[in-house]
């Protein structure tokens, strides 16, 4: 991690100062990011790995406690637990990634545009933000698979509607204070272009703390989609996912707690190690305030 | 301030009728028949369905006309609170959506209660130290309440309370102890943010002059806090708290659907898991339409208590 992070390090953080390399981020997002790699590099290994079929079934096996041959047991129909974790985290994982790449880039790129533009714009991409905030995102979801049917697909839309705010938000913010500093004002006087400005000067600046609000908003996208999927409204079967699996688990509970409980840590884990990277990311970018310490993600924001 | 306010009330209505019409219009979008989701809901399942039935039903319900017209006669109906009848029970909408409504403001407010309750005081603790280990160990138990999942929680205090212990109803909303679990769990989450939002809050309030000058004077910390420090650092909290209120109103589905609480969230799954179109419609406006008001009347009384904000909004 130590020589990713020198690598990585001068461009995001520029202003901090004489600490050792490896001292430059945040122990958060050295545990946190360190944790989600993990997590990636045995999701992408998954069809090599996996010790089991996730859909083959062992009918004399059912709701078999954690033991060598099945580390995490067996659910309801003796499927491997193991590697039904493994296959559904392809879909849960990678449905959040796609959601905050797109939402990441639209809504850097409006907030950007919306403060360098300013004027009647930005006032209704604003409005729209704050509309849009007070919109519970599950509601948005619901409203799409009524329309769409549910579906991996429908997921990313009903995402991509809910999230993109969060980062234009910020993008705007860091823009506005960009907007003041003096090689903006001579950029202006030489005649850049309005775009040239945006990609020369402002994203640069921005995507640190994009970066940071990306970790958070991953862990948030991942909770939305397995409640989603737990509700039915998400992956379909044959296929599964993580949400997916705790809901087919519910009903065997008594008998069978682990099959509730590996799951929903395995959601846990991932989720608060992206948001430790993000917080952790965000501290190594904004040290030397102890302010910056504080609020979790944006903190204007309605639950999932 | 007259102008903020007009603005501010020309934006809501503004946004009540654009969610209104895609409220409406949306659900047509899709290539569902309206008249066969309705025959479909009330018999249940999918089934061959006679052609002649189906026109009489597309007559009958008025779907044959043009959709603005359908939308105008919807919207001038809707104006007076009759949203229609369910598909599925033939009950009027608006009852449906009211009885539900009751239910998730108990629930919601329950949660927000008990968040702010723990939020607040480990807020102001973690803002005394700055940086310090209470401070550093109050913001990582946040991250780690961030990152729980509710459908995890709730079955496993399910299966602790109870099924294990027995202390708590598994589900349902029969008695006053039903709402105990789901609120619990429902707090968590709002309860990270509020206590980020006290804390940072909290931070800026103790660093400005006043506070240093009460505590130059020789006030004890908790007195300066009393007297100064908290009812300044309580707005911000105050307005996270209405936000989240109503974004909490439809927004805890799935706590609803796990528990089997008859809220208005459990309302709007039921809706589309059946396809029932008008509660689909009302239970989106409802929710939105709560969600903006009650936001721009936090805005509104923000402005009131601070008139400095009106200034900022006209400059844009």
């Amino acid at each position: 991690m130590a020589e990713a992070g020198r690598i990585v390090a001068p461009p995001l953080a520029p202003t901090v100062g004489s600490a050792s390399p490896w001292r430059r981020f945040h122990w958060a997002f050295v545990v946190g990011a360190g944790f989600f790699v993990i997590v990636c590099l045995l999701l992408i290994l998954t069809p090599w790995i996996a010790p089991y079929d996730p859909a083959e079934q062992d009918l004399l096996n059912r709701l078999a406690p954690p033991s060598p041959a099945h580390w995490f047991g067996t659910d309801h129909l003796g499927r491997d637990i193991l590697s039904r974790l493994l296959h559904g985290g392809r879909f849960s994982v990678s449905i959040a990634a796609i959601a905050v790449l797109i939402t990441g880039t639209t809504g850097t790129l409006l907030g950007a545009i919306s403060a360098r533009v300013g004027g009647l714009l930005d006032d209704f991409l604003m409005r729209l933000v704050d509309a849009l905030l007070a919109f519970p995102g599950v509601l948005i979801a619901l409203f799409l698979v009524f329309i769409l049917g549910p579906g991996y697909g429908t997921l990313i839309i009903a995402l991509a509607i809910a999230g993109w705010t969060p980062f234009a938000r910020l993008t705007r913010a860091v823009t506005l204070e960009i907007n003041t500093r003096g090689y903006i004002e001579a950029a202006e006087a030489l005649g850049c272009s309005r775009a040239f400005i945006i990609f020369r000067h402002v994203l640069p600046n921005a995507i640190g703390p994009v970066l940071a609000q990306g970790f958070l908003r991953f862990g948030h996208e991942l909770i939305t989609v397995g409640g989603l999927s737990y509700l039915g409204l998400g992956v379909q079967p044959p296929e599964s996912d993580w949400g997916a699996m705790l809901a087919d688990a519910q009903l065997y509970m008594i008998r069978a707690p682990w099959l509730v409980i590996v799951p929903g840590l395995t959601i846990f884990l991932t989720a608060l190690s992206v948001t430790l990277a993000g917080h952790g990311l965000r501290q190594s970018l904004r040290r030397g305030g102890p302010r910056a310490l504080g609020a979790v993600a944006a903190p204007k924001e309605p639950g999932t | 301030m007259a102008r903020f306010i007009i603005r501010r009330v020309i934006f809501l209505v503004a946004t009540l009728f654009v969610v209104s019409v895609l409220a409406f219009v949306v659900p047509y979008l899709g290539d569902t028949d309206p008249a066969r989701q309705i025959l479909r809901a009330r018999l249940g399942g999918e089934l061959a369905l006679d052609p002649a039935v189906v026109e009489a039903v597309r007559r009958q319900f008025g779907l044959d006309q043009p959709l603005p017209f359908q939308y105008l006669r919807w919207l001038e109906a809707a104006i007076t609170g009759d949203f229609g009848n369910s598909y599925t029970n033939r009950q009027p909408v608006i009852d449906i959506i009211l009885r539900g409504l009751g239910v998730s403001f108990l629930l919601a407010l329950s949660a927000l209660v008990l968040a702010t309750l723990i939020a607040v005081p480990l807020g102001i603790l973690a803002a005394l130290r700055p940086g310090g280990r209470r401070d550093s160990s109050i913001i990582l138990m946040t991250q780690g309440l961030v990152a729980l999942p509710e459908y995890w929680l709730a079955p496993l205090g399910m299966l602790v309370f109870a099924l294990w212990l027995g202390w708590l109803p598994a589900a349902g909303w029969s008695s006053p102890l039903s709402v105990v679990l789901p609120a619990v769990v429902l707090s968590l989450r709002p309860l990270a943010y509020l206590l980020g939002v006290t804390r940072a809050s909290m931070i800026t309030v103790l660093e400005s002059p006043y506070i240093t000058a009460a505590r130059s004077r020789g006030l004890s910390q908790l007195l300066t806090l009393r007297r100064h420090g908290l009812k300044n650092a309580m707005v911000p909290v105050m307005t996270l708290f209405s936000i989240w209120l109503a974004g909490t109103l439809g927004g805890s589905v799935v706590i609803e659907v796990i528990f089997a609480i008859p809220g208005l969230g459990r309302v709007m799954y039921d809706a589309v898991v059946n396809g029932d179109m008008p509660v689909v419609q009302a239970g989106v406006i409802a929710t939105v339409g709560l969600a903006i008001v009650i936001n721009t009347l936090t805005d509104i009384g923000y402005a009131i208590l601070n008139p400095a904000i009106v200034v900022g909004d006209a400059n844009g």
